[in-house]
């Protein structure tokens, strides 16, 4: 049996694996191969015989002593078998809601590095509105951190009282989408490397508290219409910014925290968990994106506006305490270990033997 | 990994049916120009669906869609320039256009396809890994401060550092990048010339090449149409001198030619008992001992005007 024609043999087979694959490749089915019997579930037992077959004429390559230019084929046509084989999984909606009602809580409860990033950003934020609110004590604070340019444009801003219409708001909305999204993901990003991250979360809590406590001020150019305007989507907008960062870190944390894993695994470990928590994120800049595009910039009552704020805090608690507690969070661990104790032993609460 | 694994771009991926097939990774030189191409499609895909959306909203009433076609630009912005590579590698199964016209693919680390999470990771993660950001401010004073140059530089070093030449990102989301040849050559190299027939029958009968001598014989012949005429007996020279002294052929043959001989002998001739037709070569014979035979009556031959010479 000399090689030229086992090739001359073999290479039908080999051909009509790849006609599967090709149809496979495009459609997800076997249907369009073209002949009637790579139709439906005959056409996929088919490819999977034809796979086995392909695997078994790699694995006799060298015995066949076939040509490496037929073995380096061989290897691409299994390759691409393969993947047709063990496909990724659809998208699958039951899973998205598991991932964003279970997952996603569950993971910011317990995740150290979303209380890091929760404490920098209100931090930083806390004392810049105290800092920025006190021109006294820290005379020139707001004009060195924001610069008097930006000051003044966002005095012109709220200089008038809002009156938004309906052919404002709509773009408004999708631009804070864009703009606001873009920076979580940005944040989420750069969280590899930790140093950008925490950096762009810093820099947003001081410049966003800084401003505040600007406009606070007694006096202040159009303060009362700026916070009219950012009470609504605050909550919404300030939580995604820190929980877009948190899932950063947890990127970074786990290139040097490995938990005794290997480097590649650890990050790859944390990455898959970092997932669910950015998916939390973007979906709480989504809807600070709406409430700053309709409610924010609409002639609604203040009080209105403060308790969509009230209520969207609630619901945020309610999502990360109530949804994320540790389901085992209520059995006591037991602090003493498994082993049971010996009768003969001399400590308290041994067996009485008498 | 085993000391014994080649110093290649090869990865080996041992599937569920006990068989390991390689997959020849790709380096930054294939990736840079597929996230180039990439780069010039999102731009185009941006441009022609919002001026889409804005000529449909302005058609039927701009005075009430125009915020709306806005809003829509917007978003549409924000979605292909965040997750075109997301959603193409999920749909595509690890492909771009970018990918698929320089024909890369990414795939995860086992050999698999990649899902959903794993594209969105590695897409995203390529801001990191385009880090750090080179102003050109920094070049000249002329230019406003919005162009800036990702210099790639994170991606680039991990790449050098990981075995699959992997960025941060697929890193993070356990995939590897492949190049995804999908050419059929033939294997078998074709033999059109006629006096490699004639020689081969010349080799004893009996005679086997061991299998590191096939697989030399099969790389030699694949190889072959790459080089010089003159390259290709130095390199053959070195294997076909002991195979003229044992067959006791005439030291002036091509080696060229005798590799190519046995090759066809080996891989192709049939292995039957009747000796081939010779053709126009009956008569001619490469042996040694037949060096002093006069040459057949019809040098009216038209193949060589040296007939005798027609092995060299």
């Amino acid at each position: 049996m000399n090689v030229a024609i086992l090739l001359e043999k073999r290479r039908v087979q080999w051909s009509e694996l790849e006609a599967l694959c090709d149809a496979m490749e495009s459609r997800g089915r076997t249907d369009k191969a073209g002949a009637a019997h790579h139709r439906g579930a005959e056409g996929v037992s088919r490819f999977s015989e034809l796979y086995r077959s392909a695997c078994a004429d790699l694995a006799l390559a060298d015995a066949y002593q076939l040509p490496p230019g037929t073995v380096t084929y061989l290897h691409r046509l299994v390759a691409r078998s393969h993947n047709q084989l063990y496909r990724a999984n659809k998208f699958e909606p039951s899973r998205w809601f598991n991932t964003i009602f279970h997952e996603a809580p569950q993971q910011i409860f317990a995740d150290p590095c979303v209380r890091i990033a929760t404490i920098v950003f209100f931090g930083l934020f806390a004392l810049s509105i105290y800092m920025g609110l006190n021109e006294d004590k820290f005379p020139g604070f707001a004009e060195a951190m924001v610069g008097s340019t930006q000051l003044e444009q966002m005095e012109e801003m709220y200089e008038k009282p809002i009156s938004g219409s309906l052919d404002h708001y709509v773009p408004m909305a999708g631009f804070y989408i864009m703009h606001n999204t873009g920076i979580g993901l940005q944040c989420f990003a750069y969280g590899i490397l930790i140093i950008p991250c925490l950096f762009i979360l810093a820099f947003n809590a001081v410049t966003l508290g800084t401003v505040f406590g600007y406009m606070g001020r007694e006096g202040a150019v159009g303060g009362d219409n700026f916070y009219h305007f950012v009470t609504a989507h605050g909550p919404f907008e300030l939580t995604a910014i820190a929980l877009s960062a948190a899932a950063g870190l947890r990127l970074g944390v786990g290139l040097f925290y490995t938990a005794g894993l290997s480097r590649a695994d650890s990050l790859r470990v944390n990455a898959l968990r970092s997932v669910p928590v950015m998916v939390a994120s973007a979906i709480l800049f989504t809807l600070a994106a709406f409430t700053e595009g309709f409610l924010s910039p609409s002639p609604a009552p203040y009080l209105v506006k403060a308790a969509w704020a009230i209520m969207s805090s609630g619901m945020i608690s309610f999502y990360f305490v109530v949804l994320g507690f540790p389901r085992d969070g209520f059995t006591r661990r037991s602090v003493e270990s498994d082993t049971p104790r010996s009768p003969w032993s001399d400590e308290e609460g041994a067996i009485d033997a008498a | 990994m085993a000391a014994s694994q080649a110093l290649d771009t090869t990865i080996a991926v041992v599937t569920p049916e006990n068989i390991a097939f390689d997959y020849q990774l790709a380096g930054p030189f294939r990736r840079l120009p597929a996230y180039l191409i990439d780069l010039a499609v999102r731009w185009v895909l941006i441009v022609i669906v919002v001026l889409g959306i804005y000529l449909v909203g302005g058609l039927i009433d701009f005075q009430l869609l125009g915020p709306f076609a806005t809003a829509a630009g917007f978003l549409v912005y924000f979605g292909i320039s965040w997750f075109y590579g997301t959603v193409m590698e999920t749909v595509f199964n690890g492909r771009t256009i970018g990918k698929w016209s320089v024909g890369i693919r990414a795939i995860d680390t086992e050999g698999r396809p990649i899902n959903a999470k794993r594209a969105f990771l590695r897409n995203l993660l390529r801001i990191a890994d385009l880090a750090p950001v080179a102003a050109l401010t920094s070049f000249s004073d002329e230019v406003p401060p919005v162009f800036i140059i990702p210099t790639g530089m994170i991606g680039l070093a991990t790449m050098l550092l990981t075995r699959r030449l992997q960025r941060l990102g697929d890193l993070a989301a356990g995939t590897m990048v492949i190049v995804d040849e999908r050419a059929w050559r033939l294997p078998i190299a074709k033999v059109d010339d006629p006096r490699v027939a004639a020689l081969a029958s010349f080799f004893p009968g009996d005679y086997r090449v061991s299998r590191s001598m096939a697989r030399t014989l099969a790389v030699y012949a694949e190889r072959r149409h790459y080089l010089t005429p003159a390259r290709r007996r130095e390199v053959a020279r070195h294997l076909t001198v002991p195979l003229i002294e044992r067959f006791e052929f005439r030291a002036d043959i091509d080696p060229d030619l005798l590799m190519y001989a046995l090759y066809y002998k080996t891989f192709l001739s049939e292995s039957s008992a009747e000796p081939p037709d010779l053709g126009p070569f009956a008569g001619y014979s490469p042996l040694l001992r037949d060096a002093g035979k006069p040459a057949p009556a019809d040098s009216t031959s038209t193949l060589h005007p040296t007939a005798p010479e027609v092995f060299q």
